[in-house]
Formats: C-alpha cells, structure tokens, sequence
C-alpha cells in the first residue's frame, strides 16, 4: 500500500520535472496596450519581436524575465504561421515570470495603415527643421526625424 | 413730494399683504423653474452621452496601467520608511455642479496631510486648488487647470509631469483621485508612486533583467508617475461625469416637482382671483338695484 503511494508520488515528481516538449512550446500572453485603447488582452502568441533599446528581440514562451525601454519600431507578433505588425512610437516591454509578457506604448498602429509618400514628405519637412535655428523647433524636429526614419524603413 | 414716495411704499407694503399679488410672483417663479429644469436637463443628457467614453477611457487607462503594477508585485517593490519629502497630487476638475466630488477629495487631502504632516501638494483642477488655498495655502507648490473638460489624454498627463519634476525629487509620491467604483458611487483613493530610488531598491529587482545604462528604471518611475496621473485622471473624469449626471437628474425631479407644486399653486390663486373679481362685479351689480 505504502510502497504503492510513494511510487505514486515519485512519478508525479518525475513528470514536473522533465520540461516536456509540449510545455516549451507553451505560448506567450500577450497583453498589447495603449494609454487610450487597448489591443489585446491576455492574448495566446508564440512569438513577438519588438524594436528594444539595446538591439531588436524576439520573445518566445518561458523568457527570462526583463524589462525593456522601446524605441520607435516595428512589433511584430507571430501566432502560429499567423503574423501581424505594429508601428510603435516607443514605450515598454516586461516580461514577467509567468509566461506573460506586456507591451504599452503611447501610439500603436497596423503597419498597413502607413503611407509611405506622406511618411517622405514629413520626414523630408522634419529633416529641414531639424536644422533649424530654434533650439525647441530643432528637438522636436530631431524626435520627428528619427520616428519617421524608422518608419521609413519599416514600410515595404 | 415727501409725502407721495410715503404713500406709495405703504401701497407697496400693502399689497405685499395682499394675496392676489403674488400671481405675478408665482408665474416668474414658475417660470424660472421651468428653465432651470431646462438646464439641468441637457446637461444631466451631456453628462450621459460623456459617461460612456469616460468610462471607455478608464478601463484602457486601467489596463494600461495593470503592466506597471504587475512589475512592482513581482519586483517586491516598497516605499521608502519614514521618508521626509512627500508630494500629495489631487486630482479633481475645474467645474462644479457635480455633487460631493470636490469636496470629497479636500477632505481626502486634509486626512492625507494629517498623514504626513511635513508633504507638499500639487493641485490639478481649480476645485481642489481652492480647497487647499483655504485650509492649508502655504503647502500648496504647483497648481494645474484647464484639464478635465474633455476625456484626459495621455498627453496632459505627460505635461502635467513634465512640470511636476521641476519640483525636484521626492521620496514619496502620493496621488488621490476619485476612483470610480459603479456609475453610483466613487470612492477617493490614494495611490502611492515608487521613485527611482525606491525601484532600486526592490527586494526582487534581480528576478529581471535589467538593461540599466539605458537609465530603464528612471524612465520607468516616470512612466509610472505619469500611468498614475493618467489614470487618476480618467477614473476622476469618469467619476465626475457619473456624479455630474446623478446630480443633475436629481435637480430636474426637484425641479420637476417643484413645478407641479407651484402650477396647482398658480392655478388656485388665479381661480381666487377669479372668484373675488366675480363677486366685486356681483356685489357692485346688486347694489345698484
């Protein structure tokens, strides 16, 4: 009987040991937010990659934990074969232990919804301000520039 | 001279006695009323047609928010102990007419100064700015207006903190704001905002990995600073706007009631009049036979 119990438990023991296939392939939740709307909530994904301050990355399940500034760029999030991406205007990415992963931006938006002609026209008229004298014109100018340049580059 | 103004105040003061000469009253009142319930009607209708993006607003802000907190959870996160610097941040609005919000929040913020008797405030909104230039004025370091009359935007909020680091850096952050608990009742809460400092020093901080000569965590207690504003903002917006249309449905049934009251009112005393001109006509008619 006892015998019986502790066989029991030991193999109980041995299938939470074993990282099975099935579980490192588990997926990523995704939570995708913005201060004024929200894009997904708790959503299953397999991959994101996102545009990091230090380089891009690619999160799969079971990252290790980390939290990350984003510079302006693309998020890409990868569901199955399925993927869809997003212009970012900066923010945060945190993973957290759990598999949960949460990215919050001020701005997001599909990457379809882009026009490239008007991005070169803009990024053309910031690129002259840029230039400019007036040191508050100029910064803000500059934060344009390089907004736009990553978006420039992002769009096919 | 004298003695005509003499004889036509006691005219005046007799026909005060007199009832008839209320008709006239009665009608302005009534009609008065009848605007007033007007007014308080179309904005009760405002008030419900904002409710419904307040509200959309505060959830997202709500969701928004939710990442933040959920790091602080897991960093183990605490404020500093018996730290000296603090800054109280009230968030009301600049406009009235919304029940007991306002008064709600100074009452919250002279129970929050109890607190922490040695704290800075910083005013966002009118109301609370006045309620604070009353009780304790020379506390009071910053003061925003103008916000509040549209849904909030994350753009205000990144304004309003843009000014507020001018005031140097605090241990201890507090927010109060109005939460918004059902389209009833609110509830002034207090929110505490970890500093840089306090960040770093989280028990669990090494559980992350953390990329820190990008300056991660100061941006973070700033973001965080401004996800808490933002989201005060929009659950005190909401708050308001629900408080707003609750306050203004109650004028118009007072108003709606007061209408009945003074129209049966009115009705009676043109009949009385009525009645007593008839029998001065009847009375002067007989006496003539």
């Amino acid at each position: 009987m006892f015998r019986q119990t502790i066989r029991a438990v030991s193999k109980v023991n041995r299938v939470n040991a074993v990282r099975t296939y099935a579980e490192a392939a588990s997926s990523l939740k995704l939570s995708f937010s913005m201060p004024h709307d929200t894009i997904f909530t708790n959503k299953e994904v397999t991959q994101v990659n996102v545009p990091a301050l230090s380089g891009d990355m690619g999160i799969l399940a079971n990252h290790v934990p980390i939290v990350e500034q984003l510079k302006p760029g693309v998020v890409e999030i990868l569901e199955g074969s399925n993927s869809s991406k997003f212009f970012i205007s900066g923010g945060f990415v945190s993973v957290l232990p759990d598999s949960k992963i949460s990215i919050t931006s001020v701005e997001a938006f599909p990457l379809d919804a882009f026009d490239k002609s008007s991005v070169k026209t803009l990024l053309a008229e910031a690129q002259k301000n840029a230039a400019s004298s007036d040191e508050l014109v100029a910064a803000e100018a500059s934060i344009e520039v390089e907004v736009l340049e990553a978006l420039n580059t992002a769009l096919p | 001279m004298y003695r005509i103004g003499a004889q036509q105040i006691a005219r005046v003061s007799s026909a005060k006695a007199r009832n008839y000469a209320t008709l006239r009253e009665i009608e302005m009142r009534l009609k008065s009323i009848k605007n007033i319930e007007k007014i308080t009607k179309t904005m009760k209708i405002v008030a419900s047609t904002r409710l419904g993006k307040a509200q959309k607003a505060m959830t997202s802000s709500r969701v928004y928010q939710e990442s933040d907190l959920d790091f602080f959870k897991i960093a183990e996160t605490q404020l500093p102990e018996g730290s000296d610097r603090t800054l109280i941040i009230a968030i009301t609005s600049d406009k009235g007419l919304c029940g007991s919000i306002h008064s709600q929040m100074g009452k919250k913020v002279r129970s929050t100064i109890a607190e922490y008797p040695n704290a800075d405030i910083a005013a966002i909104g009118d109301k609370t700015k006045v309620q604070v230039l009353r009780s304790n004025a020379d506390k009071l370091v910053m003061a925003f207006n103008g916000v509040g009359k549209e849904t909030p935007s994350f753009n205000e909020a990144s304004l309003i903190v843009d000014e507020l680091v001018k005031l140097g850096t605090y241990d201890k952050v507090v927010v109060l704001y109005n939460k918004f608990t059902s389209s009833v009742s609110f509830d002034p809460s207090a929110a505490e905002i970890y500093s840089e400092a306090a960040i770093d020093a989280s028990s669990k901080l090494a559980v992350f990995d953390i990329e820190d000569d990008n300056g991660t965590t100061e941006t973070l207690a700033r973001i965080a600073l401004t996800n808490a504003i933002f989201a005060g903002m929009a659950e005190g917006y909401a708050s308001e706007i629900s408080a707003r249309r609750n306050a203004m449905d109650n004028a118009s049934k007072n108003a709606g009631d007061m209408i009945n009251k003074y129209s049966i009112l009115y009705n009676r005393t043109r009949q009385a009049v009525i009645t007593n001109e008839l029998v001065d006509i009847i009375t002067g008619a007989s006496s003539l036979d």
